[in-house]
């Protein structure tokens, strides 16, 4: 009896220790870039590394008097929440076409939709260039959210449909007896309903907006860079420190990371592309 | 009236859902069909950006002719290829892993989840950023530990050709395996257990119980977190753009880098343009073997 519990606390110790390796693995760069914003710059790169040291500000205070990170901040404000807008707007009412519609045409058209998402940015990156060129657009917001917008609609569509598949009809079906139309049994019944669908669809048009980086470094300007290429700006100009790249890459993720973490219901629903209802 | 437009709307059932689909549907046919056409044209020509005295001469298909002559650009197929294979593999088995290290009775899983919820939510570039400093030779901690270790990489991970494409598969193992642990973990997670219940009656072990019951059922999330890793280790950009540049030599060359720079940085319009159609006809490929095999799944159930 007693080498049975020996060996099941055994068990249990090798689980937690194998837990705490893989958390190791998969932290350790996080937790080095929150110390580096906050260690001492003569310190950041000390060798052997430094794992204990007297935090301070100082690089962030750096970083507002060295970067223009205000205007980033806002920039990557701008371009993501109009990405969001548009994408789930235009994916909203197409997935829930597709959920309550279902035909060949429909299927035929969300598998279209998923081509568009498996497309890498880079193999139309030279049309969007010129197109944008030709419409005069280049360097502006609108450029940068267009484009964004038509790979993040692809994935939304694809979410709300599978989302709206879980939804009974019942009600839009009794709310058509009534008189509604179409459109307005979505618009009174469906949407009320499709809360938690429409936030998971807005945290990934949001991050994957915020956390672009190749669209901007080609559609936008001087004035419409966001958090990303501010970074890189940064990066590669000499008087500007690790430690305060640092601080700015913490103010680029925290966003994002907070959101994650506090909507993670609803990212995780996401992820799994509604394979896993529920 | 009211009545013959609520017909109209219910019987028509294929227009139904055009319409619906109607603004998000037009939306990409100007900016993701038209670019790809557009694309497929300027393939066809000559095209310089950078000198506007150059005619654009139309030379049918010598682009295409030059990509499969150019040997950086095999090269450039051959890594993204090798780290396609790489990096899914290793996501998709240390995935599954842990989310068998996790799938049970556990204190404190809901703070082990959400901590292995942010490396997927970071931004790819500062991912890199940093991945590029721990990997530095001189001063990086990655390298400074390796040689404790007894690995001493010359001019570290990045920077001999030898370990620079696995040095940047392990940074795409690291932001995206949480990803497929996590997907997998809720689809453990969902499974029945009333299943296992009887399997242990009937004196199945444990290993039985994973390899003939949870891993049947777990195959419709496994086709999916393979086909979104997929789609998206071919979009590999950032950690190429911020760390390596496609170096050392072309080490790390991949197809996006070797599109994007031939296009933007030497405005080498046309080829850029050929190399992208080759990029999306590869991607066709392993699209229509996935679309098949997942409008197989889902005709199972």
């Amino acid at each position: 009896m007693n080498r049975h519990r020996a060996a099941r606390l055994a068990r249990q110790l090798a689980i937690y220790l194998l837990i705490a390796l893989v958390l190791a693995f998969f932290l350790m760069p996080i937790v080095w870039l929150f110390q580096t914003s906050l260690k001492p710059s003569r310190d950041a790169f000390a060798i052997p590394p430094m794992w204990w040291f007297s935090p301070t500000w100082a690089n962030f205070e750096r970083m507002f008097a060295t970067t223009r990170v205000v205007e980033y901040l806002r920039n990557s404000l701008i371009i993501a929440s109009g990405t969001t807008a548009l994408s789930v707007a235009l994916g909203l009412l197409a997935g829930y076409g597709l959920a309550r519609h279902p035909s060949r045409t429909s299927d035929g058209l969300a598998l279209a939709m998923l081509a568009v998402r498996m497309a890498p940015p880079v193999a139309m990156l030279i049309p969007f260039y010129l197109m944008m060129r030709d419409l005069g657009l280049l360097g502006s917001y609108p450029a940068v959210i267009l484009l964004q917008s038509v790979l993040n609609t692809a994935f939304v569509t694809w979410l709300m449909r599978g989302y709206f598949l879980t939804l009974p009809k019942d009600m839009e079906e009794s709310a058509l007896i009534d008189g509604c139309n179409r459109f307005q049994a979505f618009l009174y019944v469906a949407l009320p309903m499709a809360g938690p669908g429409v936030a998971t669809g807005a945290i990934f048009a949001f991050t994957l907006s915020w956390n672009d980086f190749l669209l901007p470094l080609i559609l936008s300007g001087r004035r419409t860079r966001p958090l990303t290429l501010g970074i890189l700006e940064a990066f590669s100009s000499v008087e500007i420190a690790w430690s305060a790249i640092a601080a700015m890459s913490v103010v680029t993720v925290l966003p994002v990371v907070l959101i994650g973490l506090l909507l993670q219901r609803y990212l995780i629903r996401g992820l799994t592309l509604g394979a896993i209802r529920g | 009236m009211m009545r013959r437009t609520v017909r109209w709307w219910t019987r028509a059932g294929r227009v139904g859902s055009l319409i619906w689909v109607a603004p998000a549907l037009l939306f990409m046919l100007a900016f993701a069909i038209y670019p790809v056409g557009y694309s497929l044209y300027i393939s066809l020509f000559d095209y310089h950006l950078i000198d506007p005295t150059r005619e654009q001469v139309f030379v049918g298909l010598a682009n295409y002719v030059r990509a499969f002559g150019d040997q950086v650009f095999l090269v450039a197929i051959r890594n993204t290829l090798l780290f396609v294979v790489m990096a899914i593999g290793t996501q998709m088995l240390l995935g599954l892993g842990i989310a068998v290290l996790l799938n049970r009775e556990l204190r404190g899983i809901g703070i082990i989840r959400s901590l292995l919820l942010v490396p997927l939510t970071l931004t790819p570039l500062v991912v890199a950023l940093v991945w590029g400093a721990l990997y530095n030779a001189d001063f990086g901690a990655v390298s400074y530990y390796l040689k404790l270790l007894g690995l001493d990489i010359g001019r570290g991970p990045v920077g001999e050709p030898r370990t620079a494409l696995a040095s940047l598969v392990v940074i795409d193992i690291w932001q995206w395996t949480p990803l497929v642990a996590l997907m997998l973990l809720a689809g453990l997670q969902a499974q029945n257990q009333e299943l296992f219940e009887a399997a242990r009656l009937d004196g199945a072990n444990g290993v039985q119980q994973f390899l003939h019951i949870a891993l049947p059922l777990l195959r419709p999330i496994l086709i999916v977190a393979l086909l979104i890793r997929t789609m998206d280790v071919f979009k590999l950009f950032d950690s190429v753009y911020a760390i390596t540049g496609g170096g050392p030599g072309s080490a790390t060359e991949v197809m996006n880098f070797y599109i994007f720079k031939t296009g933007l940085t030497f405005f080498d319009m046309g080829y850029a343009a050929s190399m992208s159609t080759l990029l999306l006809v590869l991607i066709s490929f392993f699209t229509a073997i996935y679309i098949r095999v997942i409008g197989r799944t889902e005709a199972y159930g």
